[in-house]
């Protein structure tokens, strides 16, 4: 392989979108308190990540086994008209791509600047992969992207591809 | 390629977000206005040489719909008139 | 043999030499050559022949300004019209002359020289315009074309863009490059260097100068190491910056990286500053026949001894109207060249000129007026500028300097503007309209600085030569002459643009890098005025030409477009399903065929068995979003043209969306969930389109009302069971809600457990027959599949594709977007105008449909067709009056195989076309009329019992 990088599909997540105003949402269920106040920000308690994505726009992501746990906490269903709480698990595809390359071959598809200066341990954000709105965020030695579920054929196969 | 300001995510690559159009008066209440006032609304598309306010949408973004002005004949982004909204 | 390879000297590497075959002749050079140095250094100055007379031409240039030296390479890295001068030499390197057979040496295609008359500036132009292109296309194109393309990709290897930010993008490694990029590097700054050559040094590599005392190239070395050290900055070579764009968005297209398998990889580079340093291109003089082989840019001449230790001709000329070709001379004789004279067309040479070449005559105030020999130089006619005897000087090179032009290029797709400079009698870089600097040779300072033992610059431009004989070619590529734009001014082509177009100088592969600067000096002595005030045309990119791989990057084969797979495209895959994109990206089955079978056997078959039995299709790509918030119902009221604020929690309503001048956007149905929770299902097509609006209206429209719009598109699957057994099969299943009629009716829907599964089951129909859709998470769709397929084989269930979806709903007349849609039809012209609500007052679209609907036209209405005799008809094929030619009255938007009346079904749009049921309407074919009945648009189960069911 050319490049030194290593990509991995990841196996599901449990997501849930969350929006609204942080502190209805945080009223609402104690799980979501702590939500990053900064644009594009991600604040992480253990494998829980809150990932602030857009105005009043809020991503919570965590392992798939918390998935029931969390639908029980933070009850979509009853939540008040102020806030909006949609369990989306299936609709993003994560990959891992770590290694020293990890970041050469994230620019092939991503016009986002990666500097770490720039796009930090903190930073997460909705941007453009192949053509695609694709999620980035930092993780130990390297990215994880996350594409729409279906386009994660294509995309392993772009990567593949890329990394030829 | 533009380098487009999205309020919520600053300066962008123009890759990631959708056209949106140039900005339109409000929409009348078409039931109060004449029928002509009513088409000029709809066919009526501000095209001019220089500045001109658009909408652009940061759909491979966090999803905002954003307002710029840019000049086009330059793709400059600039400074809005000042009695503009 | 390289005969004329000097025996020690240049930047090549005498330990490797490489084979090569040009013309079908082998040859040999060395590493670090150019195939034109390696074909000097083989004696071989012949090598392409004109693009319009076909006149011998040889090596000009140097590098990316070469306008003659077109080859075209063969094998695995094939590719047209490549200078030759922009070619690195590589083992087993394959290449030939362009636009000569069977060679440069006999070109039958000369002849043209002698029609030459015939075919004047402007050819094209009048050619474009009388009677017809085609006439002539294909003959010009033999006659006149370069290389041909590539008809196959190539053969190995692969190419890549990749995007990158810098704070500063120097371009040109040059010694202004180099010093620009150290600073800012030193400064702390990300810095990208971008070089064109294969090595950094950019003109000092051709020269013999000094630095500070020392070589220069010492200097270069030190500088690079520099730099290399640094991790703030990136250094590029063999890449070159092709474009400059808005923004300050640049494009460099980078040549055999050091990267296995990747042969060329394009950058796109945001940089918060530029600064081009890209030096400066040679001009050529206009004399008789300057086209001639071994008449050679003296710069290039220079390198050839120097760089490449090549002896590009035995006995040179030097013509110059302009201290720089002085050292030229100097390194020349330097390089074992004997040189015969310097013809200078100024008064005065200085003495530091003079010393450089002490023992060589100077012919001040002296002009070429003509070059002798046939496919190579043996001499030059020389004679006094302000007239009177020429003289004959023999020799094989003509070495030619017509000063100096900054390499403007970058700067001016950048929309800078340009000065004329009077003193260098060029063009400068003058306001800037983006953070972009110009130094160095390109910002006009053609000499290095005192630190160097470089000569200062002096120049007094010469246009042209007034006693030219023979053809004075300004563009040597397009073959365009003083006299081509002589009569494009005479035809009143009177601007620079238009003269540009008129004779299509400047126009080549080359864009007129040493000779537009000629075109603008050949209009301004015609027009008595200054070049200052003529102008140069505008620059735009590539600046040198960009193979189309590396622009593509990887989009090729299977990714040239992104594709999407639900969970069940392995299944259809192995179960040999016709797979293709059906709309929004979507790779989907359009049918499954069985051995034997053929395409229309397999959709007879699956339609009969939903129509008679049970079929299941996926109908995971539905657009599907949640929307959340006490303002839903009027948000949907406005957006749909009936009214879903009444809906009640549990139900499901059809609706359609209008944009605001009126045209049908989509349709799909809504379902509410609770007070404040509901569903918005979108046709696949228009799911990110349905999105994009929805989400306008409300940040832009209503920001202040309460409502959240999330896509969970991907968060639903479906399988959709359809057909008279749907029911016995959905128990059969194990379902955990009450599927009866009256329990769970048409557009009803409950939430439940199916095979286990957690569950949303709705009733809709796109087929007409008893549906249930039944929804779930794409990781329990896999699971659902299979389990209806196994539960499935007692009813012997059929899995439906694309195709027969396609002929059920035509079947039923239920429209699809694209098809009966077409921008111009309204919902009450489809018969569906029971959908436009007259209780709201306004919504999208209400009004601009009823302003339309009060003209007097008739409307194009749906109807159903039925071909007499019975027989298909391609869809959009026109209706016309007696199928005679006159103006359409309609046309037919799809036409089907129906299994349930053994006959072709067809829909249409026709004017006036509800009245006219029962009539013979006529299909205007090309070659023949096909008469159809008009019938009501629904050819199946008009009541609607069975979807009902």
């Amino acid at each position: 392989m050319a490049y030194d990088v290593e990509i991995l599909r990841l196996s599901p997540f449990a997501l849930f979108d969350l929006k609204g105003a942080a502190e209805a949402l945080e009223d609402w269920a104690p799980e979501l308190s702590g939500l990053p106040g900064d644009p594009n920000a991600l604040a992480r308690n253990g494998e829980v990540l809150h990932c602030h994505v857009g105005p009043q726009h809020w991503l919570l992501r965590a392992p798939l086994e918390e998935e029931n746990r969390l639908d029980a906490a933070l009850r979509p269903n009853t939540a008040p008209p102020e806030i909006s709480l949609v369990r989306v698990s299936d609709t993003l595809t994560f990959f891992r791509l770590t290694g020293p390359d990890a970041g050469e071959v994230l620019s092939i598809g991503c016009p986002l600047d990666l500097l770490p200066g720039v796009f930090g341990d903190t930073a997460v954000s909705f941007t453009e992969l192949f053509g695609l709105k694709a999620l980035v965020l930092r993780c130990a030695g390297g990215f994880e992207i996350a594409v729409e579920q279906s386009y994660g054929d294509m995309i392993a196969d772009y990567l593949a591809r890329a990394t030829v | 390629m533009m380098n487009i300001p999205c309020p919520f995510c600053g300066a962008r690559n123009e890759s990631e977000f959708a056209y949106g159009g140039p900005v339109k008066p409000d929409r009348p209440d078409p039931n109060a206005v004449p029928d002509e006032d009513w088409t000029a609304y709809l066919t009526r598309v501000p095209n001019p040489l220089g500045p001109v306010q658009e909408r652009w949408h940061h759909v491979r973004g966090c999803g905002t719909w954003l307002t710029i002005w840019r000049d086009t004949r330059t793709h400059d982004i600039v400074e809005g008139p000042s009695d503009a909204g | 043999m390289q005969g004329d390879r000097l025996p020690e000297g240049g930047r090549i590497d005498r330990a490797r030499p490489l084979s090569f075959t040009f013309n079908g002749r082998a040859l040999q050079g060395y590493d670090g050559d150019t195939l034109a140095s390696a074909l000097l250094a083989n004696g071989i100055h012949l090598c392409a022949r004109s693009f319009k007379y076909h006149r011998p031409r040889g090596i000009v240039g140097l590098g990316v300004e070469e306008p003659s030296a077109l080859v075209e390479l063969l094998g695995d890295d094939a590719s047209g019209n490549r200078p030759a001068t922009t070619i690195p030499l590589r083992e087993g390197l394959v290449a030939q002359s362009v636009n000569c057979w069977p060679g440069p040496g006999f070109d039958l295609g000369a002849v043209t020289q002698l029609i030459g008359r015939f075919i004047p500036a402007g050819f094209y132009y009048k050619t474009f315009k009388w009677p017809n292109w085609h006439l002539f296309e294909p003959a010009i194109r033999r006659a006149a074309g370069l290389a041909a393309a590539p008809t196959e990709p190539p053969a190995k290897g692969h190419f890549e863009n990749r995007y990158a930010h810098c704070d500063v993008l120097v371009a040109g490694a040059g010694p202004a490059g180099l010093q620009a990029a150290l600073e800012a590097a030193r400064a702390g700054r990300r810095v990208i260097l971008a070089d064109e050559g294969v090595e950094a040094g950019g003109g000092l590599l051709n020269r013999r100068l000094t630095i500070s005392g020392a070589p220069a190239l010492d200097w270069v070395a030190g500088v690079v190491a520099e730099l290399e050290a640094m991790p703030n900055v990136t250094h590029l070579q063999n890449a070159t910056v092709w474009a400059y764009r808005e923004h300050n968005y640049l494009m460099v297209n980078e040549r055999a990286p050091d990267h296995p398998g990747l042969l060329e990889r394009n950058w796109r580079i945001r940089a918060g500053e530029v600064i081009c340093a890209t030096g400066a291109i040679e001009r050529m003089l206009v004399f008789g026949n300057n086209d001639r082989p071994g008449v050679m840019l003296a710069s290039a001449a220079q390198a050839y001894v120097n760089r490449f230790g090549v002896r590009p001709g035995k006995r040179a000329v030097v013509f110059t109207n302009n201290s720089s070709a002085y050292a030229v001379a100097a390194d020349l004789i330097s390089g074992g060249v004997e040189v015969a004279a310097i013809i200078d067309s100024r008064a005065q040479v200085s003495e530091a000129a003079r010393a450089l070449v002490p023992n060589v005559e100077i012919l001040t105030g002296h002009v070429v007026t003509t070059t002798r020999g046939g496919r190579a130089l043996k001499g030059v006619e020389v004679a006094p500028l302000a007239g009177g005897a020429s003289r004959r000087i023999a020799c094989d090179l003509l070495a030619q300097s017509g000063g100096w032009n900054p390499a403007v290029h970058l700067w001016s797709q950048s929309r800078g503007t340009l000065r004329y400079d009077e003193t260098l009698a060029t063009f400068l870089s003058d306001k800037p309209a983006q953070a972009v600097t110009c130094v160095g040779a390109a910002n006009g300072e053609i000499a290095l600085d005192d630190d160097s033992d470089d000569l200062p610059y002096a120049i007094e431009p010469l246009w042209r030569v007034e006693q030219a004989r023979g053809k004075a070619f300004l563009d040597i590529q397009n073959d365009v002459t003083v006299d081509d734009v002589h009569l494009a001014l005479r035809e009143g082509y009177d601007t620079v643009e238009h003269v540009k177009r008129y004779t299509t100088g400047g126009m080549g592969i080359d864009q007129g890098k040493t000779g537009n600067i000629n075109i603008i000096g050949t209009v301004a002595l015609a027009q008595g005025a200054a070049p200052g005030e003529i102008g140069t045309t505008t620059f735009r990119a590539p600046y040198t030409p960009v193979s189309f791989g590396a622009i593509g990057g990887l989009r090729e084969e299977s990714v040239t477009f992104p594709y999407r797979h639900t969970p069940i495209t392995e299944w259809n895959h192995a179960r040999g399903a016709f797979m293709y994109e059906a709309g929004a990206r979507w790779r989907r089955p359009g049918y499954f065929p069985q051995a034997g079978e053929s395409f229309q056997e397999s959709v007879n078959r699956e339609c009969r068995a939903v129509r008679q039995i049970v079929g299941v299709y996926d109908g995971s790509p539905l657009g599907t979003f949640e929307l959340k918030g006490r303002d839903v119902g009027k948000f949907l009221d406005h957006l749909y043209t009936n009214i879903m604020s009444t809906l009640s929690p549990g139900q499901v309503r059809y609706g359609m969306m209008l944009s605001d001048d009126g045209l049908i956007l989509d349709d799909g149905v809504v379902l509410r969930l609770s007070e404040h929770r509901w569903i918005v299902s979108t046709s696949t097509g228009h799911a990110d389109a349905i999105h994009a609006h929805m989400e306008e209206q409300r940040q832009t429209c209503f920001p202040d009302w309460n409502l959240f719009v999330t896509n969970v598109t991907s968060q639903w699957n479906n399988a959709t069971i359809c057909g008279p057994r749907a029911r016995a099969l959905m128990e059969a299943l194990g379902a955990d809600v009450d599927l009866a009629p009256d329990a769970l009716p048409f557009m009803g829907f409950a939430d439940g457990q199916v095979a286990d599964l957690p569950a949303r089951i709705v009733r809709v129909s796109f087929t007409g027959e008893l549906s249930f859709e039944i929804n779930v998470a794409p990781r329990h769709m896999r699971a659902l599949w299979e389990r209806i397929m196994e539960v499935g084989a007692a009813f012997d269930i059929t899995p439906v594709g694309s195709e027969a979806n396609h002929v059920l709903r035509v079947e039923k007349g239920f429209l699809s977007l694209g098809h009966e849609v077409d921008g111009t039809v309204d919902p009450f012209d489809l018969g569906m105008g029971w959908v436009m609500s007259k209780k709201k007052p306004d919504y999208l679209g209400k009004h601009a449909v009823a302003l339309r609907r009060a003209g007097t036209r008739d409307r194009r209405e749906l109807v159903g067709l039925r071909p007499e005799p019975d027989q298909m008809i391609p869809e959009g094929a026109p209706l016309t009056q007696g199928g005679d030619r006159k103006p359409t009255e309609g046309l037919v938007t799809a036409c089907v195989f129906s299994v349930v009346h053994d006959a072709w079904v067809g829909l249409a749009l026709l004017e006036n076309g509800q009245a006219r049921h029962g009539e013979i309407v006529h299909v205007r074919l090309t070659d023949r009329t096909i008469p159809a009945r008009v019938t009501a648009p629904v050819h199946y189960d008009p009541k609607g019992e069975r979807l009902r069911s």
